[in-house]
């Protein structure tokens, strides 16, 4: 390679043979982890206090005490029980933590909880009726929209997001409205049509009631 | 009803299992193809459907107990170092902190064959267990973790399978980098003799990425002591299993443990053992006397909980002019990384096709990443990508249509055993599977698509066992309500076990659905049954439920013989009624039969029959792949799909569909995208979340065709059913490959097959 | 993740003043798509995180016809991708906005947090001592470079991860920055910085500088523009490369116009020479061809990301002859 001239800074191969492979672990890591620990001895010194949050989820005020660094999906499902909302990346990747912030949906493991303070938080306990499913859940057993199971509360507020904005969605409105919901059992096919057949079940509805 | 103990054998995920147990003496009659049935194989909904569209569903990662601790792990950032020493006193400051366990103070506890320990002094990959913490709080364990000072010696290391075989590379256990110190040989016939009879010999090599499971939920338990007693809640698809091996490792008798599991989210072979997590919970909990969450993040998923080994196959075969194969030769070696396991993927070419010289010779290859495990279909997937591909090229090269030269070679007994199947579709799979892909109409000649946008059809076999086996059993209770409840030591990982139990109870004593609860996942209050792995949960239970409820419709008849005063011969039974044939008005409902019995209850219990002796139980498939490949880009995108699979019996249309569907996405994933990718410099990990690991989303779903060819296996048990989950993920990716051939006359040989590699093949061949 | 204080400032002023006194402990915190992945992994380890969400008036869409449009700093991209007056005067902001992450970042991140986004780089992301963090070397020169720089790179190869930079580059945007108790307006072509003369920043905000305001000039009325996004997922990958489109031309030749490439370099990439060939050049295959083999003519490819050359040129022919 004709790269490690003037702006390719350092080649590895040749910093390996300069010192060889059995200290460079060492040298990577000893002063990171040196540091880190200083630095949270430094940040434990500092007082972090708790906050006040309130809450409003599922239409119900919640008067909470938190870390700034909580993440709405912490506050929601060790605070106030509600595990039907489920974290498996806690990255915003998968989506398995979706939840409507002002009827929009987003990752509550990628949101801090102060962040949802004034607003609306609707999670899959939120949309029922007592023990009555909202039609979306009804489409996503009548399609089997699911295998494990883990991913389909997320999966049915994110369509619950999608109806909300746009109660006729073609197919690829599907596709693209529930596209921030990673399901590993791969149960796409019948997740799309559970939420166009909860589309068009609404649309009939509302049509018999004009 | 009588039983006997027997001998049988069948093959799971790792291969040949034997077992002992008890069985029915008289088998039922399995019911034909022609059954009418009224509830099995229909398009039932999930029994378990409510629970998870409301998120009631109590997974493992959900569980919360009164007092409950959380533990984190701390592990090893390096590939290969010894521990010079482990400070943990800071930690131990931290306010919440409640316990924290290293090798100096954990007892000596075998892993993985006793090559290593719960805390081992050695780390031997990025991911390996150092130390556990348990604090108040997740947030004051991840805390904590960062205060704990590890001094290591660092060591050398390897991270690449070829640069291990070498006999200077660095040692990842002082006995050596290959397991067993060998390879793994098969052979049969004289292949060199093959060879040279042979009108056309094609040989190349073919290789497949490491790909990691990522289940959605995470690796996790919660442990709770009553005493000596241990309760824990797994997310496990081995609860029998995960049982034992707790037991062993904390030497406590197995009946003193018990393991919970009621639904989990996804496990794809990766939690078919127990993990060290669930243990070192144990440990520090019963030490400090309060429950322990341990739930692994998802880089430890990334790193630690298991992968599908890589593979390199050196693959040859030749074949006279008409395409009969006469000799196949295997060589290949896998990564399986720090811990044994084996990467064994030859079996689709011992036995997809008749051919009477066949010889392997397979490395397992250790080194220091992460260990590999069962992965849907261990071996059968990396080998069918790398042979099925091979069986295009050499088409090609006979100028034979793929589909001819699989149809020529097809075997009707099992080439390794010579034992005939005890049912074959192939053929029908073929036929059917290639009348709805256009096989014929829309295939062109390999390359001769012009244009930007260039479609393509190319097909592949699928093999595998999956006939399950014994022993399965299941007790059943017939309430007074005429309500029923079935038990079964088994796992539902998102494939519709409770569901289809209670179909199979509803068809024999033509009870509503409704009207059955399923308990399973429960190692204390159901019976044992195996671990829901080698697509062996439907074939090994469903007789088990059968043989149960058949037993209490002659309980019932024999009581309402008694009741309404007369022979059991003489006693219809229908829809949980019992009449008199000879006086249909003398009736009596299952209510009325328990209210006189003074019982409560009846309750049965049935057992798997044996499987039949001389013969094998595979399942069989093929699937056919439409593509569009991109070639501005080299991006594959995968049009149709069509699965044609010889499963046995269908006993639920919805969920067996659905299970097909997410096999095809997870083997397009692995065609086209998932790939755990490794700093070799480093040994260290760059994918360790599902952004850089690039799961399959939504985005990606073709249309899917299911075909099943097959209506029932009457010689393997009184349900005729064989397992699909692995079947469905097997022969996708070399059908894609097959098919991006197709469109481009360009043959991508290592997975994933990403757009810049067929960019470059494109350019390079223009 | 470790705790922090969450400061929420009334105003620029106050929140830029926090940022300037604590340099190094204070963070600016938005939509917090990327922060907070940054924070969880421990790449940065703030003390005081700054919301400058509690500042009012810095969301909004303004379009004033002849003048262009203008947008708050925190507008979502979500925002964005709606608005009707951008679907209609600037489509190619709304095709770039929605070709970002997926639905549910793209009601959070803002417009201003997509620009200041920290790499996507690997070895940046995991556990090693790279450059960008403080350390000494650059792993993926030799190391796993597939999605790495072609051009433009070293000390440092990453790309720069914005989808929003490489249009409002060819749309000739420019910000307004508040600092130093004062606003100071900077072209966007001038926003970025090469690892070449600062290897641990991405752009030039000093401490205590806050972006407010994209302003976008208003198009000709025979402008036409594209963007295309090439990705290994439908959904939630950065861009492998990106290509930004603004044409002006008259029947099929090119008056004047921009191109701009993401994906290839650590700043969103705009070789000012190549787009001095655009005028005259005739939208039709031969010409196109020709043009677009000048692209990353200067491209030094490390060993995983050869590929990128030919990807951008194809997707850029196909993308111009579209329009």
């Amino acid at each position: 390679m004709s790269k490690d001239s003037k702006k390719g800074g350092i080649s590895r191969r040749k910093f390996l043979q300069g010192v060889g492979s059995g200290i460079i672990g060492s040298y990577v890591l000893t002063p990171g982890i040196a540091k880190a620990a200083e630095a949270l001895k430094k940040n434990s010194e500092k007082l972090i206090l708790s906050v006040p949050l309130t809450l409003k989820v599922n239409g119900k005020q919640a008067h909470l005490l938190v870390e700034p660094r909580t993440t709405l999906a912490e506050v929601l499902r060790e605070k106030l029980g509600l595990t039907g909302t489920k974290v498996a990346c806690n990255n915003g990747e998968c989506g398995g933590c979706t939840v409507l912030l002002d009827k929009k949906a987003v990752y509550s493991c990628h949101i801090l909880a102060l962040d949802a303070e004034g607003k609306e938080v609707t999670t899959i306990e939120g949309i029922m009726k007592g023990e009555n499913l909202h039609p979306i859940q009804q489409a996503f057993i009548d399609h089997d929209g699911l295998q494990c199971g883990f991913c389909t509360p997320g999966q049915v507020m994110a369509a619950e997001a999608l109806l909300l904005k746009n109660p006729k969605p073609t197919r690829q409105d599907v596709l693209e409205g529930m596209s921030g919901n990673v399901c590993r059992c791969a149960a796409y096919p019948n997740i799309i049509e559970s939420v166009l057949a909860a589309a068009e079940k609404a649309g009939s509805e509302t049509a018999e009631l004009k | 009803m009588a039983r006997k103990i027997v001998k049988s054998r069948y093959y799971g995920d790792e291969g040949l299992i034997e077992t002992m147990a008890e069985v029915p003496v008289d088998k039922l009659k399995a019911w034909g193809p022609d059954a009418e049935l009224k509830v099995v194989g229909k398009p039932v909904s999930r029994l378990d459907g409510y629970e998870k569209v409301t998120g009631k569903a109590a997974f493992t990662f959900d569980v919360s107990l009164p007092r409950m601790t959380y533990a984190k792990i701390l592990r090893s950032m390096v590939p290969h170092a010894k521990i010079r020493s482990i400070d943990t006193s800071e930690a131990e400051d931290l306010p919440g902190v409640l316990k924290i366990l290293t090798h100096k103070n954990c007892p000596v506890i075998p892993w993985h064959w006793g090559t290593t320990v719960l805390f081992d002094t050695e780390v031997r990959y990025q991911g390996d267990e150092v130390a556990c913490v348990v604090a108040e709080s997740m947030q004051i364990a991840e805390d904590a973790l960062s205060l704990i000072k590890v001094d290591y010696e660092i060591l050398p290391f390897v991270s690449d399978p070829s640069e291990a075989m070498k006999a200077e590379a660095p040692k990842v256990h002082a006995w050596g980098n290959i397991i067993d110190g060998k390879p793994s040989l098969y052979s049969r016939g004289d292949v060199e003799k093959g060879f040279q009879d042979s009108d056309v010999i094609f040989e190349d090599t073919y290789s497949t990425q490491v790909v990691v499971h990522n289940p959605t939920e995470a690796h996790c338990s919660v442990v709770s002591w009553d005493g000596d007693k241990l309760t824990v809640w797994d997310s496990t698809q081995a609860l029998f299993g995960v049982r034992d091996a707790i037991a062993k490792s904390l030497s406590m008798p197995a009946s003193k443990v018990r393991v919970i599991k009621k639904f989990m989210g996804g496990g794809f072979g990766g939690k078919l053992e127990a993990g060290k997590y669930s243990v070192i919970a144990a440990l520090i909990s019963k030490e400090i006397g309060r429950p322990v969450r341990i739930a692994l993040d998802r880089k430890e998923m990334n790193l630690s909980v298991g992968n599908r080994p890589d593979s390199v196959q050196k693959l040859k075969a030749g074949a006279k002019k008409d395409g009969t194969l006469l000799a196949l030769s295997h060589y290949s070696f896998g990564n399986v990384g720090a811990y044994p396991n084996d990467a064994d993927c030859s079996w689709p070419l011992r036995t997809l096709y008749k051919c009477p010289n066949v010889r392997t010779e397979e490395y397992s290859v250790l080194t220091n990443l992460g260990r590999a495990r069962a992965y849907r279909a261990p071996g059968h997937v990396q080998g069918t990508f790398a042979f099925e591909s091979m069986m295009d090229d050499l088409a090609e090269k006979l100028g034979l249509d793929p589909l001819e030269l699989r149809r020529k070679n097809y075997t009707e007994i099992d080439p390794v055993s010579n034992r005939p199947y005890t049912s074959k579709l192939i053929l029908d799979a073929y036929q059917k599977g290639s009348e709805a892909i256009g096989w014929k109409e829309k295939r062109k000649p390999a390359g001769s698509e012009k244009g930007r946008f260039r479609r393509g059809i190319g097909m592949a076999s699928q093999i595998w066992w999956g006939g399950g086996g014994p022993p399965a059993y299941a007790t059943i209770k017939l309430n007074e309500d005429a309500s029923l409840h079935v038990m079964a030591g088994t796992q539902d990982l998102g494939t519709g076990t409770y569901t289809f139990l209670a179909q199979i109870a509803s068809e024999v004593l033509e009870l509503p659905i409704e009207k059955i609860q399923v308990t399973i996942g429960d190692t204390e209050t159901c019976p044992y049954c195996s671990l829901s792995g080698g697509s062996m949960t439907a074939p090994s239970v469903s007789p088990a439920v059968r043989d149960a409820s058949e037993q209490m419709k002659r309980k019932l008849i024999s009581a309402a013989g008694a009741i309404l005063e007369t022979s059991e011969s003489n006693v219809k039974y229908s829809a949980g009624k019992m009449s008199r044939l000879d006086d249909p008005a003398k009736i009596i409902s299952i209510s009325e039969v328990i209210e006189k019995l003074d019982e409560k209850m009846i309750v049965t219990t049935g057992a798997r029959e044996a499987n039949p002796e001389g013969y094998e139980i595979n399942t069989f498939g093929a699937q056919f792949a439409e593509v569009e490949v991109d070639t501005d880009t080299g991006k594959v995108r995968v049009i149709k799909v069509v699965a044609a699979h010889d499963i046995g019996r269908v006993l639920n249309q919805k969920t067996l569909f659905n299970q097909l569907h997410g096999g095809i996405i997870q083997g397009i994933g692995y065609a086209l995208m998932e790939e755990r990718v490794v700093d070799t410099y480093t040994g260290k990990v760059l994918t360790t979340n599902i952004h850089d690991y690039k799961i399959p989303t939504i985005m990606e779903t073709p249309q899917i065709e299911v075909i099943i060819v097959s209506s029932g296996d009457l010689l393997i048990s009184n349900t005729g059913v064989k397992g699909v989950g692995e079947p469905a993920i097997i022969p996708t990716a070399a059908a894609i490959a097959n098919a991006v051939y197709n469109a481009t006359g360009v043959r991508i040989k290592s997975l994933p097959i990403t757009a810049d590699k067929v960019l470059m093949a494109l350019s390079e061949k223009n | 993740m470790k705790n922090f204080n969450y400061i929420q400032p009334k105003s620029l002023k106050e929140a830029s003043d926090i940022l300037k006194k604590k340099p190094h402990e204070a963070m600016l915190y938005a939509g917090g798509t990327d922060a907070l992945g940054l924070m969880k992994q421990d790449i940065i380890k703030p003390e005081e995180v700054v919301n400058l969400k509690s500042v009012p008036g810095l969301n909004y869409i303004s379009y004033t016809n002849g003048k262009g449009l203008r947008i708050g700093a925190l507008t979502e991209l979500a925002e964005i991708a709606e608005n009707p007056v951008i679907s209609e005067k600037y489509p190619i902001l709304r095709h770039a906005a929605l070709a970002v992450a997926s639905p549910q970042l793209r009601n959070l991140g803002t417009i201003a947090g997509n620009l200041c986004q920290r790499p996507r780089c690997w070895y940046y992301r995991e556990e090693f001592n790279c450059l960008r963090k403080g350390g000494d070397m650059c792993y993926a020169f030799d190391g796993q470079n597939k999605y790495h720089c072609v051009i433009g790179g070293g000390p440092c190869f990453i790309v720069h991860p914005s989808d929003l930079a490489v249009v409002l580059l060819a749309l000739d945007a420019k910000l307004t920055v508040f600092g130093d108790r004062k606003t100071r307006t900077v072209q966007l072509k001038d926003f970025f910085v090469s690892p070449g003369d600062d290897y641990q920043h991405e752009n030039n905000l000093k401490a205590g500088e806050i972006i407010t305001e994209i302003q976008i000039p208003e198009l000709p009325q025979d402008a036409k523009s594209a963007f295309v996004k090439f990705r290994e997922r439908g959904v939630w990958d950065f861009a492998v490369v990106s290509v930004g489109a603004v044409i002006r031309k008259e029947g099929s030749k090119v008056i004047s116009g921009k191109l701009a490439f993401g994906g290839v370099a650590p700043i969103p990439w705009m070789d000012e020479s190549l787009n001095a060939k655009l005028p005259g050049v005739a939208l039709s295959e031969e010409p196109v061809a020709q043009l677009v083999s000048e692209i990353l003519k200067k491209a030094e490819p490390l060993s995983k990301n050869a590929y990128k050359v030919p990807l951008v040129r194809n997707l850029t022919k196909r993308l111009l002859l579209e329009l």
